[in-house]
C-alpha cells in the first residue's frame, strides 16, 4: 500500500468518527431534555450490533401458542403489526397496513395493505396471510394463546379478503378499542404453514428447533441462529419494508444480539463491563447506585421512563364460601376492612423502604403510567392510624384484652395470612412493611413466602386468605384486558369465574365495561371507565399502594432510543436504534 | 472383575430407574402442575384443555405406565416447556456441563490433594496457612464465592465475566471455537472448584495424617525409606479409602450441574435446566434430569472404587469376602 | 479430645443461647431511613466509646454522612431511635446486622449442630454397617445413601411442606429442618466411613474382638467407629457450613423462619447479590462468623495426637 490511500483513508477515518461523536454528542444533548421523546433524528449511521440481556430461555417462536418475555422479545424484532401501539404516544400508528376506513356502525374495518411487502423469503406478502393468521389463531387444535382476546363477546372476527390488498375486519359485536386489537396480531406466512396448520402440527411448526430459514418473518430482524442456553442472534432483514423519513431502509442495525443471562447480578456486571448494550428489564433502585459512576464517566445512561404500570397487588379472597364457617367471615371481606388498611399504610415510607424512595403513591389498578386511561379523580385513602383504627372499631374490632391485638365481639383476634412468593425483592420489603404498619393498628399479619408456583396454584383454586403479587397487564386498554375487571373473568383474581356478579359494585363494574368495550366515542369510553375506577377505588377488592419508576439501563453507545412504559420498553422501536461504532 | 462390573451396572441402572420414578412421583404430589404453572394467562377451558393434550388429568398409574413404557426404549417423553423431546435437551446441556465438570475436577484434584497431603504430613506456619485458606473455603456461600470470582473477572479482565462462548461464536473455525471455549471455562470451574478443593484438602488432610500414625508406615521408614517417599508410597495410598469414598459423589454432584454458579457465570448447564423443569412442574423434563444425576452418581461411584481398587490392594481382596 | 470437643461444644451452645441477649435491638427492627448502613466505628470520648451518628445524604444512592458535631453512645448504654447505632452496619431492610448477627447465632448454630450430630452418628452407623458387613447389605445401604443423594430434594420439601398448615411455629420449621438435613446429610458421611471400616475390619483387633464373641453392634460401637474419630470430625467441619447455608435454600422454597426470626443462612441468601459484594460488605458477617465457628472446630479436630518425625 503506497501513502497516498492510507492518508486518505486516515482522513476518512477521522471524519467518520467526528461526524459519529457529533451526532452522539447531540443525541446525548437531546435526551436530557426530554426522556420519553424521540431521542435521535430520522437520518442515522448504519449498521453496527447491539447486545441485550434476555432473562430466561425461549420455550417458543411462535407467539400464538405462547406469551413468555422471550417469545415477545422474539416477535418485536423479527415481526412487523398491521397496525400497532405507538409505545411512547400510547396512540395507535399504521404498520403494514397503511390505512383504513371504519364503517358507521363502528364494526367494519377495511385496511389498505403496504405496496411490495415481502416475506423474509422473499414471498410477497397478500391480504391471503391476515386470513390465514385468524383462522390460525380461531383453529382449536392450535390453542391459540391469542384465541379469547382475539374473540369479541366470545366471537370471531369475521376477517375477508376482497383483494390481495385489501383487508376487511367485521366485528361480531361493537368494539370500541377497534384496531387496538390488532397490535396482539403476530402475522404468520400462509405458503410456509399452511400444510402444518392442516396437519394440526401448526404449533411445533414454528418452535425453536425449526432451522431459521424456514421462519418466515416480517420484521426488522431475522433469526440467524439460536444457541439453546446462551442467546439468540438477529440479522437485519434486507427485505424490510419501513423506510425512515430520509428514505433510508430500516433497521440501522445489522444485527440484534440477545444474550440469554438468567441472573440479575450477572446481568449487571456484563452491562458494567460494556458487554452489554442494554438491559431487557428495568434495572431496581438498589442497581442505580452501582451504575451512577459509570453514568458519571459516560460509559452507561440510566433512563427514567416514568411511573411502572404494574404495582404491586394485595387482595383478599373475597370468595365468600371460602369464609362461610370463619369465625372471622363477619369483617374479613367487608370494603370497611380494606379502607382501614389502606388508611394504615403510609405509602411515602412504604416507597422509601421498598424503592428507595423511587417510587409514585397508587390508589388503583391504573397508574399515571397510562396516559388514556388514568384517572386521578379517585378516593385517596390518607395516612391516618386514627382513621384506620376508627373504621375497625365500626366493624367491632377494638381491643378487648390486654395484648396488642383488636379482637371482634366474639372475642376472635384480628389477624389474616398473606402468602407471597420468594425471589422477588419489592414483594418481600412491601410484606414486611405492610405487616409492621398493620401491627401498629392492631391487626397481625403473617407473611408466608412460598415458592411461586405454590402461590399461583393456590390463587387459582382459590385457597388463600391474602396474597402479595404482581399482575402484569398485557395492555393499556382495559377493554383488552378485560378479563383482570369482568366478574366472569379469568383473572378477577380475587374471585374468579363468577357464573354471576357475585356482589352489587361488581354487577356495576361489569355494566359500565360494556360501554369501555362497545362505545364508540373515546370521551364516553373514558367516562365509563372512570366510574368503574371510582367503584374499584371505594370497594378496594385489590390493595395498591406505590408503583415503582421504571429505570432503565442502556450503553451511551446506543442511539435512537425511545423508552416506552409498556414492555418492552426499548427494544419495542429496534428498527431505529442505532450504534455507535467501535468500543 | 466382570461380574462385579456387570452387578454395578445392573446397580446403576435400578438406581437411575428408580430415581426418575421417584422424581415423577414427587412433582405428580407437589403442589401446582404445568398448567396452573402458566397462570391466569388462561381461561379455565384453556387450562383443562392444556391438561387433556399433556396428560395431566390422567391418574398418575397411567402416566407412570406410558412413560415407563416409553423409557425403556430411551424415548423420555417431551418437555412441556420447551415442547422438545427430553432426551435432547438434557444431552446438549449435560455436554456443556461434562466440559465445566472435567475442568472444576481437574482443579480441584490438582489443588485439593496435594494440599492436603502437605498439610496433613508437616507442620507449621504452611500447614496453617492451607487450613485457614481451606476453611474460607468451605464457610463461603457457592452465591458468594461466585459472585466475588465474577467481580474479581469483571474489575481485572482476566477472563470474561460469564458465558460459554462469546457471541461472534457461531462464525468462529472449530480451534478459534476451542480456544474461546478455554477461555470462558477457567471462571465457573474455579467457582465450582474452589468449595470442593477445600472440601477434598480437609478430607485428605485428617486421613493421611491418620495413616502415616500406621504401623507399616513407620516400619517403612525404619527400613530408611526417606520421608517423603514413605508418605507417598505407603501412606497415601491408605489415606485415599475415604478421600474416595466421597470423591465419587463429587464426580456426581459436579456433573449433575450446579444451579448457583450455572446461574451467576451464565452456563448453559444441566442445573440450570433443573431448576426451570422443577419450577414449571415440567414433569418429564424433571425426570429426565434427575435420572441423568442419577447415571453420572452411579458413574462416579464406580470410577472412584475401581480408583481405590488400583491404589489399595487390599480393597480388592475385601471387595471379594 | 472427646473432652475438648465437649467443652467446646458447650460454650458454643451456651454462645448462642445468650447471644439474643448481648443483641442492642430486635431482630425485626427496621429503621427505614437506615438501609444498608454502614458500620459505624466507635471511638472514644473521654472514657465512654461513642459514634458519630448517621445522616441519610441520598436514599436512592444509599450514600450517608457521618455527623461529625454529634456523639452517641453505644446502644447498650444508650438507646435512641432517631439515631441507631449499627456497629456493623445495617441490612437491605434497615435492621442492625450485629443484632441480628446475635439473634441468627441460636437458630443458625443450634440448627446447625443438632443436624449434623444427627447426620454424623446416623451415617456413621450406616458406613460402618455396610463396612462391616459387605456383601448385599453393604450394596443396599449405598445404593440407599446414592438415591438419597439424587433425589430432588426441592420436590420432597415442596410436597412436605403443602401437607403443612401455612403458618408454622419456629419450633415446628427447627425440628423439621434439621430433619430434613439429617435425612441429606449422612450419605455424605456413610461413604466415608464404609471406605475406613472395609479395611478396619479386617485388622487383627476386631478379629480379637470378633473371637472373643463381641456382638457385631459392639465392635461397630467400641472399636470400628472410634476408628473413625478424625474423619468424622473432618465431615462434621464440612457439614455444619453446609447447613447454616442451606438453611436459606429451604426457606427459598417456604420452609423457612417466619420473618422476624433470624438466621445468618437467609441473611446471607439477602446479601447474595452483586450490590452486597462490591458496595455493602458488611451484609456478608454471617460467613465471617460461620468462618469462626469452622475453624474453630477444625484446630480442635487437629489437635489430636501430633505426629512424631
Amino acid at each position: 500500500m503506497n501513502r497516498q490511500p492510507r492518508a486518505l483513508l486516515s482522513v476518512l477515518l477521522i471524519g467518520v468518527i467526528g461526524f459519529v461523536g457529533w451526532r452522539w454528542y447531540n443525541s446525548a444533548s437531546t435526551e436530557q431534555d426530554n426522556a420519553t421523546e424521540v431521542v435521535v433524528s430520522e437520518q442515522s449511521t448504519r449498521g453496527g450490533s447491539i447486545t441485550v440481556s434476555l432473562r430466561s430461555e425461549p420455550r417458543s417462536f411462535n407467539r400464538l401458542v405462547d406469551r413468555s418475555v422471550p417469545v415477545d422479545m422474539f416477535t418485536f424484532l423479527t415481526n412487523s403489526k398491521l397496525v400497532r401501539v405507538n409505545r411512547a404516544t400510547q396512540e395507535l400508528e399504521p404498520g403494514i397496513a397503511e390505512k383504513w376506513t371504519v364503517s358507521p356502525d363502528n364494526r367494519t374495518f377495511t385496511l389498505t395493505l403496504r405496496d411490495g411487502v415481502t416475506w423474509s423469503d422473499g414471498t410477497p406478502f397478500t391480504s391471503a396471510d391476515v386470513v390465514f393468521t385468524f383462522q390460525a389463531i380461531y383453529d382449536p387444535r392450535v390453542e391459540s394463546l391469542l384465541a379469547s382476546s382475539m374473540m369479541i363477546g366470545g366471537k370471531p372476527v369475521t376477517v375477508t379478503a376482497p383483494d390481495p390488498k385489501t383487508v376487511t375486519l367485521t366485528m361480531p359485536a361493537p368494539f370500541a378499542p377497534g384496531l387496538e386489537l390488532l397490535d396482539n396480531l403476530h402475522l404468520v406466512a400462509k405458503h410456509k404453514y399452511e400444510a402444518a396448520l392442516k396437519a394440526g402440527k401448526f404449533a411445533e411448526a414454528i418452535g425453536v428447533a425449526t432451522p431459521p430459514p424456514d421462519l418466515a418473518t416480517l420484521g426488522p430482524f431475522v433469526l440467524k441462529s439460536y444457541v439453546p442456553g446462551q442467546r439468540i442472534v438477529f440479522d437485519r432483514n434486507p427485505r424490510y419494508w419501513k423506510t425512515d423519513t430520509a428514505g433510508f431502509q430500516l433497521p440501522y442495525l445489522d444485527q440484534v444480539i440477545l444474550e440469554i443471562v438468567p441472573d440479575q447480578n450477572a446481568e449487571l456486571v456484563r452491562l458494567q463491563s460494556g458487554q452489554f448494550d442494554m438491559l431487557q428489564q428495568n434495572i431496581r433502585p438498589e442497581d442505580i447506585a452501582t451504575l451512577r459512576p459509570l453514568e458519571q464517566q459516560g460509559k452507561v445512561r440510566l433512563i427514567d421512563v416514568g411511573a411502572s404500570l404494574d404495582p404491586d397487588a394485595f387482595f383478599f379472597n373475597l370468595r365468600s364460601p371460602y369464609w362461610a364457617k370463619d369465625p372471622r367471615r363477619d369483617w374479613i371481606t367487608r370494603k370497611e376492612f380494606r379502607q382501614a388498611i389502606s388508611h394504615a399504610i403510609d405509602r411515602e415510607a412504604f416507597a422509601n423502604t421498598v424503592f428507595l424512595g423511587a417510587g409514585v403513591p397508587v390508589w388503583g389498578p391504573i397508574t399515571s403510567g397510562n396516559q388514556k386511561w388514568f384517572s386521578p379523580n379517585i378516593q385517596r385513602y390518607g395516612y391516618s392510624q386514627a382513621r384506620a383504627k376508627e373504621i375497625l372499631a365500626g366493624l367491632g374490632l377494638i381491643n378487648r384484652d390486654a395484648d396488642a391485638w383488636l379482637e371482634d365481639a366474639s372475642g376472635t383476634e384480628a389477624h389474616f395470612t398473606t402468602i407471597a412468593y420468594r425471589g422477588n425483592s419489592s414483594i418481600e420489603r412491601g410484606g414486611a412493611v405492610l405487616r409492621d404498619e398493620l401491627k401498629k393498628i392492631g391487626i397481625r399479619m403473617d407473611v408466608v413466602p412460598l415458592e411461586q408456583g405454590v402461590v399461583i396454584q393456590r390463587m387459582i383454586k382459590g385457597d388463600f386468605e391474602s396474597i402479595m403479587f404482581l399482575y402484569t397487564q398485557s395492555n393499556l386498554d382495559p377493554a383488552i384486558n378485560s378479563d383482570f375487571w369482568l366478574s366472569s373473568g379469568s383473572a378477577h383474581i380475587w374471585n374468579m369465574n363468577q357464573p354471576k356478579p357475585a356482589t352489587d359494585w361488581e354487577k356495576q363494574i361489569d355494566d359500565l365495561m360494556v360501554t369501555v368495550t362497545s362505545a364508540g366515542d373515546q370521551a364516553e369510553r373514558k367516562r365509563a371507565f372512570d366510574g368503574i375506577q371510582k367503584i374499584f377505588a371505594e370497594n378496594l377488592p385489590v390493595l395498591y399502594f406505590v408503583t415503582p419508576r421504571l429505570y432503565m439501563a442502556t450503553s451511551t453507545r446506543v442511539g435512537g432510543l425511545t423508552p416506552a412504559t409498556l414492555r418492552p420498553q426499548l427494544l419495542w422501536n429496534a428498527e431505529r436504534m442505532t450504534v455507535r461504532q467501535g468500543r | 472383575m466382570g461380574r462385579y462390573l456387570l452387578t454395578r451396572l445392573a446397580f446403576a441402572l435400578v438406581l437411575v430407574f428408580v430415581v426418575s420414578s421417584a422424581a415423577l412421583l414427587l412433582t405428580r404430589l407437589a403442589p401446582g402442575d404445568f398448567a396452573t404453572m402458566q397462570g391466569v394467562d388462561l381461561s379455565v377451558e384453556q387450562r383443562e384443555q392444556l391438561r387433556e393434550r399433556l396428560g395431566l388429568n390422567r391418574s398418575f398409574a397411567a402416566q407412570y405406565l406410558s412413560w415407563a413404557s416409553h423409557a425403556i426404549r430411551f424415548d423420555f417423553g417431551q418437555s412441556m416447556l420447551y415442547s422438545r423431546p427430553v432426551g435432547g435437551l438434557v444431552k446438549e446441556r449435560a455436554l456443556n456441563t461434562a466440559v465445566l465438570a472435567i475442568m472444576a475436577l481437574l482443579f480441584a484434584t490438582a489443588i485439593g490433594i496435594p494440599l492436603g497431603i502437605y498439610s496433613g504430613t508437616r507442620s507449621g506456619i504452611g500447614r496453617s496457612l492451607i487450613r485457614v485458606l481451606s476453611v474460607i473455603g468451605v464457610s463461603v456461600p457457592p452465591l458468594i464465592g461466585s459472585l466475588a470470582l465474577v467481580f474479581l473477572a469483571a474489575r481485572t479482565g482476566w477472563f470474561p465475566v460469564g458465558g460459554m462462548t462469546s457471541a461472534a461464536g457461531i462464525d468462529l473455525t472449530w480451534s478459534q471455537w476451542i480456544a474461546d471455549l478455554a477461555r470462558h471455562v477457567p471462571l465457573p470451574a474455579l467457582a465450582l472448584a474452589i468449595p470442593m478443593a477445600a472440601a477434598l484438602e480437609r478430607l485428605q488432610s485428617e486421613a493421611i495424617e491418620s495413616a502415616s500414625r500406621e504401623r507399616f508406615v513407620a516400619a517403612s521408614r525404619a527400613r530408611g525409606v526417606d520421608r517423603a517417599r514413605s508418605i507417598l508410597r505407603h501412606a497415601w495410598p491408605v489415606s485415599l479409602r475415604p478421600v474416595l469414598g466421597l470423591y465419587g459423589v463429587m464426580i456426581g454432584t459436579l456433573f449433575s450441574g450446579s444451579f448457583v454458579v450455572e446461574v451467576v457465570t451464565s452456563w448453559p448447564g444441566l442445573g440450570r435446566l433443573m431448576f426451570d423443569a422443577l419450577k414449571a412442574r415440567d414433569l418429564f423434563l424433571v425426570a429426565g434430569c434427575a435420572a441423568t444425576g442419577a447415571l453420572f452418581l452411579a458413574a462416579g461411584t464406580l470410577i472412584a472404587d475401581l480408583l481405590l481398587a488400583c491404589t489399595d490392594p487390599r480393597v480388592r481382596a475385601g471387595e471379594r469376602a | 479430645m472427646i473432652r475438648r470437643a465437649g467443652i467446646f461444644l458447650a460454650a458454643l451452645i451456651l454462645f448462642s443461647l445468650i447471644a439474643p441477649w448481648l443483641a442492642p435491638y430486635d431482630a425485626g427492627r427496621k429503621f427505614d431511613d437506615f438501609l444498608h448502613a454502614p458500620p459505624m466505628p466507635p471511638h472514644l470520648d473521654g472514657l465512654a466509646p461513642v459514634v458519630h451518628p448517621l445522616v441519610l445524604a441520598d436514599r436512592l444512592e444509599q450514600r450517608f454522612e457521618a455527623d461529625r458535631s454529634r456523639t452517641v453512645r453505644l446502644p447498650w448504654v444508650q438507646h435512641d431511635d432517631a439515631t441507631p447505632v449499627f456497629l456493623l452496619g445495617a441490612d437491605d431492610f434497615g435492621r442492625d446486622v450485629l443484632s441480628r448477627l446475635l439473634f441468627g447465632a441460636r437458630t443458625s448454630i443450634g440448627l446447625s449442630l443438632v443436624a449434623t450430630l444427627g447426620a454424623v452418628l446416623i451415617g456413621a452407623l450406616a458406613g460402618a454397617w455396610a463396612g462391616y458387613r459387605g456383601g448385599w447389605i453393604d450394596e443396599a445401604i449405598m445404593r440407599v445413601a446414592d438415591f438419597v443423594l439424587v433425589l430432588p430434594v426441592i420436590y420432597v420439601v415442596l410436597v412436605l411442606r403443602a401437607v403443612l398448615p401455612l403458618v408454622l411455629p419456629a419450633s415446628t420449621v427447627f425440628v423439621l429442618v434439621a430433619w430434613i438435613f439429617i435425612v441429606v446429610g449422612w450419605p455424605f458421611v456413610a461413604k466415608g466411613v464404609r471406605a475406613i471400616v472395609a479395611v478396619e475390619r479386617g485388622r487383627e483387633y476386631v478379629q480379637a474382638a470378633q473371637s472373643l464373641g463381641a456382638s457385631p453392634l459392639r465392635i461397630l460401637v467400641v472399636h470400628l467407629i472410634p476408628a473413625c474419630a478424625g474423619h468424622l470430625l473432618v465431615q462434621a467441619t464440612l457439614l455444619l457450613p453446609a447447613f447454616i447455608l442451606a438453611e436459606a435454600t429451604l426457606s427459598f422454597i417456604g420452609l423457612g423462619f417466619p420473618d422476624p426470626v433470624a438466621s445468618w443462612g437467609t441473611m446471607l441468601a439477602g446479601a447474595g447479590n452483586y450490590n452486597a459484594v462490591a458496595r455493602f460488605p458488611w451484609t456478608l458477617a454471617p460467613a465471617v462468623a460461620i468462618f469462626a465457628i469452622v475453624l474453630l472446630t477444625n484446630l480442635l479436630a487437629s489437635q489430636q495426637t501430633p505426629i512424631r518425625d
